[in-house]
């Protein structure tokens, strides 16, 4: 059984790409966000506001890609985001 | 079992033990195996009683002493039959013994015993202790006893001796002195039921002359028997002087006295009473008790009696010779007198014959020649000088028959007097004399016959002439109160004081030093006495030795004091008559100027008499010479006079001998090496032992200088070479007579001491030991050969070895010294080198010969009662010790630490051989581990855990014993210290408290054993064996006595997922409390799963409990917790209220919801309380042994438990049971049983899941709704989640990535401050190295971060992460 995971993608007003995460990413899952990911070319806005777990395997995603992800979480992802040095890579907003 | 004595064990063995209630020894138990053992093993006199016969046992030493001809008869059989001769006595004493299992005390008990073939009277000093079996209970009684029958007695005979001796007169008639020692033979009955004395008659009949213990006539008492008779008694054999014993059989002995015991005696002694040198006076007839064996003991008794009897026979029959011969000697001198005047009258005619024509011859040839002239005067001389002799003893006979012719007529006294001193004038010149007349007038006549006067006058003053050499003699005459005084004072050499009284006595002579002469015939003093004695006068002397003599006479003035037809009418004055021509003729021929016709006085010579032979009772004579020839000549002439002879060869081995055993005579050279003859004479005169023993002195040297130097140092007699055998031999006897005659009394005294059974002493001013007698030797081995023992005495305990022995002795001793009296117990050291205790009373007395200070002493050896109040105490000490104890290492130790104080030892150690591989120790202080001793020692324990038990072994430092402990062999190690003694005493003690150890532990382990029983059953009904999560809960049965408790608790899970709660208490203690409860609690369980309200489960249970006898009032607290929200129900029967304490240590009572106890009012409905338990707070169920304490407020307790729970905020909820109910626990533990039950909310969270990552989502949704029941805040519950993901992860991911499905365990425990998480798996991790694998560094950099503190423990078990973090 994978953790419950819904991506649901989307467009900002600049035409790029939103994908809004809402669930837990844990090492069952991890594929599926890096293949939304890798869906588009481009950089993407991950909005986690709606995710209330990210472990390592999470994060080992998103810094592949770093260079072209900003992201939106609240403050309980906060210390996650900023121990693993993701938040120094990327940017972060809503912290 | 019966080793420990071969002999007595050999013939124990042989006991057909079957067919005695103790059965075969193989069965018996083991305090009864303990108790034999320790018999056998000890040499103090023992025997012992076991079962329901009192089947009888006993030792070596009972059997030497005590058991005597029983033996081996007595083993195995009732102690009534082997006793039956005096159950009457001990049988109370056994009975008591057993039924109250208290110890008695008899102290010289006088038993009748039948163990020599006849009933012997014996003494015995015994306590009868009780014997206990494996379960406690009294089943028998040991015996140790020490038999006082030679104290008891020795002191009855001694009494009698002294008393004997304590006759306060000093002479007495034959009559009285028997009449006496028949009086105080009558006060000793038992060991004299009766004594008979008859004397020798000249004739050889023996008479009765005193009885003692008969009341009046009997036929074994006839008053006379003839020689040669042997009824009742012999009388030829102790005429012989031999002793006869006489068995008192056959009519004439009926109806003899007892003695104060229930038999006549069966035999008496028949004792001659000896006379030194003589044949005996008679003998002693003495019954004999017959409870007693004549022994050598009681034949040396009577045999004192017979000589104290003899020698008081003796002092009497000479004191009466004494008597006889002065009124013989006074008789004598009457006939004497007689005689003399008889034969005088005869003289007075050839006197006269002769005189007569001596004075015609002298006138004749008064121009003559001049040689026939002298030789006519000589003879006119004496026969004047007789004439005058004859006259006074014709005045004496006169004087003594009354016939003395006087006339009595008045002078002037002076007058008279002076005339005639006047004749005397020219002999006083001649002599060189002044002459001082001084003769007033009297102004009253004195009536006087002039004859008598005369001799009066011219008596004394030829006595003046002839003792004095210078100086002057003096005449005068006086008047003083109506009597004229005549004085004749001379400066003349003087009477001696003790010849003063005998100055008148007729034909007494004093021996002066000095005289003009030696003649007299002692008669002239008297006479004047008598003369003027008949003129109603007094004549006195006064004298001082050197200075000179004062006779003076007073007589009456008048004629009433003078027979009428006596008296005359004055006549003209008479010239002196003849009477006065012979003295002056005799007075002048003493002095220098005369012819000497007589010549120097003649000294006797010895004359040829026979050579006087030995004495009649021989004599021991001790020669002290260096030379061979002399002392070789010396032995040869007294053997051959009869004496016994000891010769050595110098003065040391004089003295040595002479102390050793003193001879009646020393015969000693001056000149000898090592010790001179006088240094001899003075070492024995200075000890009081010795001072006695005369001496004898022979020397080359002659002359009086040497021989008084001789006499000066102390000798008895000095002795000139060469002399005489017949003079040596003259002086030896007259020396050892005088001797024995001086030393009588001396010889008494020491008899008397020597035959004193304790220990004699006497110590000089600086406590030097100087006498000592026979049982003092016995005693302590030191004899009189190396008196005089000074201080520091050999016999002192050493120092350095036994300082508090030491100290014990220097102690009585000061108070020897200082005090002079006392009464002290001290330890001594034998010379064979044994310890003894001696009981010494001493006080101080006078020696009477030298007036200086002395302490006498007795003392008695009270070794073996020292022991055994010794043993005594250290067996009540040790017993108490392993009483008091709660378990067997308890006692063990509690034993240990008695025997290091009984022995003041360094260590004590126990070692068991166990079930362990390795021994067991246990010490005083810190015991070492097995591993820790040194390898010796090691070796040396197990080697003595082989011997066989309760047998000690010594060496110089310790002692070691093996004991059966309950676990295995047991060694018990002493360590003494260097040089420390362990006496046979010690090691008896040892055996006997290993012993009583080893059946103490028996009894502890028993104990022990029922109690972890009954515990682990109380355990067994009291709760669930599976707790749920977050529960603790704690039993304690109250630590003595042993009892199982009413208490319990329970928990119950219930179907819904809640948990019932129920902490309950029954009323009393023990087995039936506990099956209350056991009821009560099963149903209690019952009721909650079917109605899970905790008031309506516990009025269920009223219903129940009114049914169950003992459940009355029996409290419970009874709640129903739902843990997911810590909502609790509850409802309490009583019982004292829940704690809660919150994570801040606030607290709160769970008081809601209260009612009565069970069962008191059944039918009453119960209230119901609720709380909800706020996360992170604990639970606190309990029963009131927990908190309640005599005089404190319950509040207390409950405040005090509250506290003890916050305290314990860091520990897990188990460690909190632990740690509250010891903190609670009172100084000596709970004395009620504690029942304990702990919750802390929530419970931790166990999850165990499969290694596969799907479940990674339910094990997180799970943890995440733990900790919401944490109440953490979110951030922190997050980091948590992360953190334990992580780790659930990496064990999914590494740990089983090759073995999928293996189990991961999270477990989460909230603590009040603290939140723990241990994840574990069964594989193993690859160390994580971040650089090769960023995304795996960052998975552990994450945990890290969320927690405070992480390790990961990788084993080959798997791996455990642990984490933890503060939630304060």
């Amino acid at each position: 059984m994978t953790t419950p995971l819904t991506l649901t993608p989307g467009r900002r007003a600049d035409g790029t790409l939103l994908l809004t995460a809402v669930g837990e990413i844990d090492m069952t899952n991890t594929d599926v966000l890096a293949e939304a990911l890798d869906a588009e070319q481009g950089p993407v806005l991950l909005d986690l506001t709606g995710v209330e777990y990210l472990d390592s395997a999470g994060l080992n995603v998103l810094f592949a890609h770093a260079d072209r992800v900003e992201l939106v979480a609240t403050p309980l992802l906060a210390p996650v985001l900023t121990i693993s040095g993701l938040s120094d890579l990327t940017t972060v907003h809503g912290l | 079992m019966f080793t420990a004595d071969p002999e007595i064990g050999r013939d124990l063995a042989a006991v057909d033990w079957a067919a005695t209630p103790l059965g075969p020894p193989e069965s018996w138990p083991q305090s009864l195996r303990t108790a034999v053992s320790i018999l056998l093993s000890s040499r103090f006199s023992m025997w012992m009683a076991w079962g329901p016969d009192l089947t009888f046992f006993c030792n070596a030493a009972y059997r030497r002493d005590t058991l005597g001809q029983k033996y081996p008869w007595a083993l195995g059989r009732p102690a009534s039959e082997v006793w039956a001769e005096i159950w009457d006595d001990i049988g109370p004493r056994i009975d008591t013994v057993l039924r109250t299992g208290e110890a008695t005390w008899d102290e010289a008990l006088l038993l009748f015993l039948k163990r020599a073939g006849y009933e012997e009277e014996t003494y015995h000093t015994f306590s009868y202790s009780p014997l206990r079996d494996d379960s406690g209970a009294v089943v028998g009684m040991l015996c140790v006893v020490s038999e006082e029958t030679e104290r008891v007695i020795g002191g009855r005979r001694m009494t009698t001796l002294r008393d004997l001796g304590s006759d306060p007169s000093v002479v007495r008639t034959e009559e009285e002195m028997l009449a006496f020692a028949a009086h105080q033979l009558g006060r000793n009955l038992h060991d004299l039921p009766f004594t008979l004395t008859y004397l020798f008659e000249p004739d050889g009949t023996a008479r009765l002359a005193a009885s003692a213990g008969l009341t009046g006539p009997h036929p074994a008492a006839p008053a006379t028997l003839s020689p040669g008779t042997t009824g009742p008694w012999p009388v030829d054999a102790p005429a012989r002087g031999e002793s006869v014993t006489v068995a008192l059989e056959g009519d004439g002995f009926a109806g003899l006295p007892t003695g104060g015991r229930p038999q006549p005696p069966t035999e008496a002694l028949v004792v001659p009473l000896l006379q030194q040198g003589g044949a005996p006076y008679g003998f002693l007839v003495a019954g004999l008790n017959r409870y007693r064996d004549l022994d050598p003991g009681y034949r040396g008794f009577v045999e004192l009696v017979a000589g104290h009897i003899a020698a008081g026979i003796s002092s009497a029959r000479s004191y009466e010779a004494q008597q006889r011969r002065a009124e013989e000697l006074a008789e004598l001198d009457r006939a004497k007198t007689a005689f003399f005047s008889n034969i005088s009258h005869e003289f007075r005619t050839p006197l006269t014959l002769i005189m007569g024509p001596v004075e015609e011859l002298r006138t004749r040839f008064a121009a003559g020649d001049p040689r026939v002239r002298d030789e006519l005067d000589t003879i006119h001389r004496n026969s004047l000088r007789l004439g005058k002799l004859v006259n006074s003893l014709l005045d004496f006979s006169r004087i003594e028959a009354g016939r003395m012719q006087a006339r009595y007529e008045p002078v002037d006294l002076s007058a008279v007097t002076a005339e005639l001193a006047s004749v005397f004038r020219s002999a006083v010149d001649k002599a060189g004399l002044a002459f001082d007349v001084d003769c007033p007038p009297l102004a009253e006549p004195v009536h006087i016959d002039r004859g008598m006067w005369e001799k009066v006058v011219l008596n004394l003053l030829s006595n003046a002439l002839k003792f004095t050499f210078e100086g002057s003699i003096r005449v005068a005459v006086r008047a003083e109160d109506g009597h004229a005084v005549v004085t004749i004072a001379d400066t003349g050499i003087g009477v001696p004081a003790e010849e003063m009284p005998r100055l008148f006595e007729r034909f007494h002579r004093i021996e002066t030093a000095r005289s003009r002469s030696n003649e007299g015939s002692g008669i002239g003093l008297a006479l004047v006495k008598e003369l003027v004695g008949l003129h109603g006068g007094t004549i006195t002397a006064v004298s001082t030795l050197g200075e000179g003599t004062r006779f003076t006479v007073r007589l009456p003035f008048g004629t009433g004091h003078l027979p009428d037809d006596a008296l005359a009418p004055a006549a003209s004055d008479a010239a002196p008559s003849t009477t006065a021509e012979p003295y002056v003729l005799e007075a002048l021929r003493w002095l220098p100027a005369g012819t000497s016709a007589t010549g120097a006085p003649a000294v006797p010579e010895t004359g040829d008499a026979p050579y006087p032979s030995g004495p009649e009772v021989p004599a021991r004579v001790l020669i002290a010479d260096d030379n061979a020839d002399m002392r070789e000549y010396l032995t040869r002439i007294l053997r051959g006079a009869g004496y016994q002879v000891e010769a050595v060869t110098d003065g040391r081995e004089a003295l040595r001998a002479v102390r050793a055993d003193a001879p009646d005579l020393v015969v000693s050279d001056v000149m000898m090496p090592r010790l001179d003859g006088l240094s001899l004479v003075r070492e024995l005169r200075g000890d009081p032992r010795t001072a006695a023993v005369p001496v004898m002195l022979l020397s080359a040297r002659a002359g009086q200088e040497a021989s008084i130097e001789g006499l000066q140092a102390g000798a008895d007699d000095y002795l000139v070479k060469p002399f005489a055998a017949a003079e040596l031999l003259a002086r030896v006897r007259a020396t050892v007579e005088l001797s024995r005659l001086r030393t009588h009394h001396a010889r008494w005294r020491t008899a008397l001491v020597e035959s004193l059974q304790e220990a004699f002493f006497v110590c000089d001013e600086q406590g030097a030991v100087v006498e000592i007698n026979a049982a003092f030797t016995d005693i302590l081995g030191y004899g009189p050969e190396d008196l005089p023992y000074r201080p520091i005495h050999p016999w002192w305990p050493q120092a350095d070895s036994d300082p508090e022995g030491h100290q014990q002795v220097a102690r009585a001793f000061a108070g020897l010294v200082a005090e002079g009296h006392g009464r002290y117990t001290v330890p001594v050291t034998h010379r064979e080198g044994h310890r003894l205790w001696i009981d010494v009373a001493f006080n101080h007395a006078q020696d009477p010969d030298t007036g200086h200070r002395v302490v006498v002493g007795t003392f008695r050896d009270v070794t073996a009662e020292h022991y055994v109040v010794q043993r005594d105490s250290a067996l009540a000490a040790l017993s108490l010790k392993v009483s008091q104890a709660t378990s067997v290492p308890e006692a063990l130790t509690g034993a240990l630490n008695e025997l290091k104080e009984l022995w003041r030892a360094r260590q004590v150690l126990a070692v068991v051989f166990g079930h362990h591989t390795e021994p067991a120790v246990t010490g005083t202080g810190s015991a070492p581990h097995w591993r820790e001793l040194p390898a010796d020692r090691r070796e040396a324990l197990t080697a003595l855990r082989e011997r066989p038990p309760l047998t000690p072994v010594t060496d110089h430092t310790s002692a070691a014993i093996a004991v059966e402990h309950p676990e295995g062999p047991m060694v018990l190690w002493v360590e003494l210290g260097a040089g420390r003694p362990f006496t046979h005493e010690d090691q008896l003690l040892l055996s006997l408290l290993a012993g009583h150890l080893a059946q103490g532990l028996v009894r502890v382990h028993q104990i022990d054993q029922q109690r972890e029983t009954a515990i682990a059953l109380q355990r067994a009904i009291l709760g669930p064996s599976d707790l749920p999560d977050g529960f603790a809960v704690r039993y304690e049965p109250a630590t003595r006595p042993l009892e199982v408790g009413g208490d319990w608790y329970d928990t119950v899970a219930l179907p819904d997922g809640r948990i019932g709660i129920v902490v309950g208490d029954c009323v009393g203690r023990g087995l039936e409390a506990a099956s209350v409860m056991g009821q009560l609690r099963s149903a209690c369980r019952a009721l909650l799963l079917q109605d899970a309200s905790p008031a309506q489960t516990l009025m269920a249970l009223d219903r129940f409990a009114a049914g169950v006898s003992g459940a009355l009032c029996t409290t419970v607290f009874c709640g129903v917790l739902d843990p997911d929200t810590g909502l609790l129900t509850y409802s309490s029967a009583g019982h004292p209220p829940g704690i809660l304490v919150h994570h801040d240590g606030t607290t709160r009572l769970l008081e809601e919801g209260r009612s009565v106890p069970l069962a008191v009012r059944p039918g009453r409905v119960r209230p119901e309380g609720t709380c909800t338990i706020p996360a992170r707070a604990t639970l606190l169920l309990y029963t009131d042994g927990l908190v309640e304490r005599r005089r404190r407020p319950l509040s207390v307790g409950i405040d005090q438990a509250g506290e003890a729970v916050h305290e314990g905020r860091d520990a897990a909820v188990d460690d909190l049971a632990t740690q509250v109910m010891s903190r609670l626990a009172p100084e000596n533990g709970y004395d009620d049983d504690v029942a304990l039950l702990l919750y802390r909310h929530p419970a931790p969270l166990d999850v165990a899941f499969p290694a596969e990552s799907s479940q990674l989502a339910p094990v997180r949704q799970a943890l995440r709704t733990w900790l919401e029941r944490c109440q953490l805040p979110p951030q922190t519950a997050q980091n948590v989640l992360v953190a334990a993901g992580e780790a659930c992860a990496n064990a999914i991911e590494h740990g089983h990535r090759h073995s999928p499905g293996e189990i991961v365990r999270l477990r989460a425990e909230a603590y009040v401050d603290d939140l723990r998480l241990v994840i574990t798996d069964s594989g193993q991790w690859k160390t994580p190295q971040p650089e090769a694998n960023a995304h795996r560094g960052r998975g552990m950099t994450l945990m890290k971060a969320m927690m405070q503190h992480v390790t990961v423990t990788s084993g080959a078990a798997g791996t455990t992460v642990q984490m933890h973090t503060r939630i304060a």
